[in-house]
């Protein structure tokens, strides 16, 4: 699992590649922390190589989500494959989360 | 067509790999050869064939040529396509050249390979090359086709390009003995499964006596073992990679296509916010007789609810009820057993 963050702007994006497993999870929650310091921006999420999230990864996102709420930021969820996109709708991270595709 | 009586054969060591068979196939039958690594099935074939001399017993095949295709495809690597599937009528029969490839041809095209026909048989892929085996075998006019896993070197593309042609076969009445794994192939084409265990025909039947009502004990487990995946955790320093690996081959091997992605979250979503580890868990992820996929997890030393808990983690908790068509517990004496049916809906590929 890898994450590269780039900033352009004011936006902030972070790709996330490979799976974000449990074990995944515990190193991630350490590499987005220039996300979490910058939380007042927008922050792009970008899923287009994320091929697999359990609950831990999407604890991940919900982590993001509240930094950018108490910020004033925006969290955009970009390019979630058909099997990503299963798991937000069941779990109504679909409905918390802005999600563009294409 | 073929009358086995008998058959045994002692392996120099001492080693006994087929024990007192009986055997008559008669023409038209397609006789799938099942069981475990070792249970005899290839040596069976190999006698048939007079590659192995049986121990004690007889064979007799009368008047019946017999053709054999291999595991390793055995096709001459420095002749054409086309040659190799002429070599053998021009050569051992005595057949003119112009009427041997005519024949090629029509071979090459049962096998679907009429257009690769002055090709070298390095720039076929596996499946290709196997089907080239297929029609050399042809060549010959065999009454018997036997087959000594013939799909065992190929992916799974190229398995099916070569089911295919064996399907065809059997569908023009050929008589056929195939030694394979692939038990749902051999569901599909065989007029007759023979069950071997230990040397021995321990079962045979049409394919729903064997596949759907075994009778005999080991038969049973030898086909809830083929469809299932099986293993066990013992401490949470356990190797989810291992299990994820596990659980794909076994998606891979029962054409059950990207189904891997729910089992693999089903797995780690259990073990990781759910199981209490009291004692070993052990998986079972299998295909139920309605050929949906389930799951049989058990907890032992446990004794109260696993999934049905008031500190569920919520998060997890939706991600199983999503995959999820039902989760059932129950107490089996000090083991918890979860019972799970995994949703069609987040099922497909």
């Amino acid at each position: 699992m890898e994450v590269k963050i780039s900033e352009q702007g004011g936006t902030m994006t972070a790709a996330f590649v490979g799976r974000l497993d449990t074990p995944a999870s515990l190193e991630v929650s350490r590499d987005i922390q220039p996300l979490l310091d910058n939380a007042n921006k927008t922050l792009v999420l970008d899923c287009k190589e994320l091929s697999y999230i359990s609950s831990s990864g999407l604890r991940i996102f919900l982590t993001i989500r509240k930094a950018a709420a108490a910020k004033g930021g925006k969290v955009i969820v970009k390019d979630i494959t058909d099997d990503i996109r299963q798991v937000f709708m069941m779990t109504g991270f679909l409905n918390l989360f802005e999600v563009r595709n294409g | 067509m073929i009358r086995i009586s008998h058959l045994s054969k002692v392996y120099p060591g001492g080693v006994t790999a087929l024990r007192d068979i009986s055997l008559e196939v008669r023409p038209g039958e397609v006789i799938s050869v099942i069981g475990p690594s070792g249970c005899g099935k290839s040596t069976l074939v190999r006698c048939i064939e007079g590659l192995e001399a049986p121990s004690a017993g007889t064979i007799e095949t009368g008047s019946s040529r017999l053709g054999m295709v291999f595991q390793q495809f055995n096709v001459f690597p420095h002749l054409s396509v086309l040659d190799n599937v002429t070599l053998g009528p021009v050569k051992l029969r005595g057949i003119p050249r112009e009427e041997a490839e005519q024949r090629g041809m029509e071979l090459l095209r049962t096998v679907g390979l009429a257009e690769k026909a002055r090709r070298m048989p390095d720039s076929l892929s596996g499946g290709q090359k196997q089907r080239v085996g297929i029609a050399r075998c042809l060549s010959m006019d065999p009454d018997v086709l036997l087959f000594d896993e013939p799909t065992s070197a190929l992916d799974q593309t190229m398995k099916t390009e070569v089911f295919g042609v064996i399907s065809e076969l059997a569908k023009q009445g050929m008589t056929m003995v195939i030694v394979t794994h692939e038990l749902e192939f051999a569901r599909k084409v065989s007029t007759r499964v023979l069950f071997m265990h230990d040397g021995e025909i321990c079962e045979e039947g049409t394919p729903e006596q064997v596949f759907d009502h075994p009778q005999k004990t080991l038969t049973q487990i030898f086909i809830r073992n083929r469809r299932s995946l099986i293993f066990q955790v013992d401490s949470r320093e356990y190797d989810l990679y291992k299990f994820n690996a596990d659980i794909e081959w076994f998606c891979q091997r029962n054409h059950l296509g990207k189904k891997y992605f729910t089992l693999e979250l089903i797995t780690e979503e259990l073990l990781t916010h759910f199981l209490p580890f009291s004692g070993p868990i052990h998986f079972r992820i299998y295909l139920n007789d309605e050929k949906k996929l389930a799951m049989e997890i058990e907890q032992e030393s446990c004794s109260s609810p696993i999934v049905d808990s008031p500190e569920a983690d919520e998060i997890s908790l939706m991600i199983l009820q999503g995959l999820c068509a039902s989760i059932r517990e129950r107490q089996e004496g000090a083991s918890r057993f979860l019972d799970i049916v995994v949703n069609d809906v987040y099922n497909q590929d």
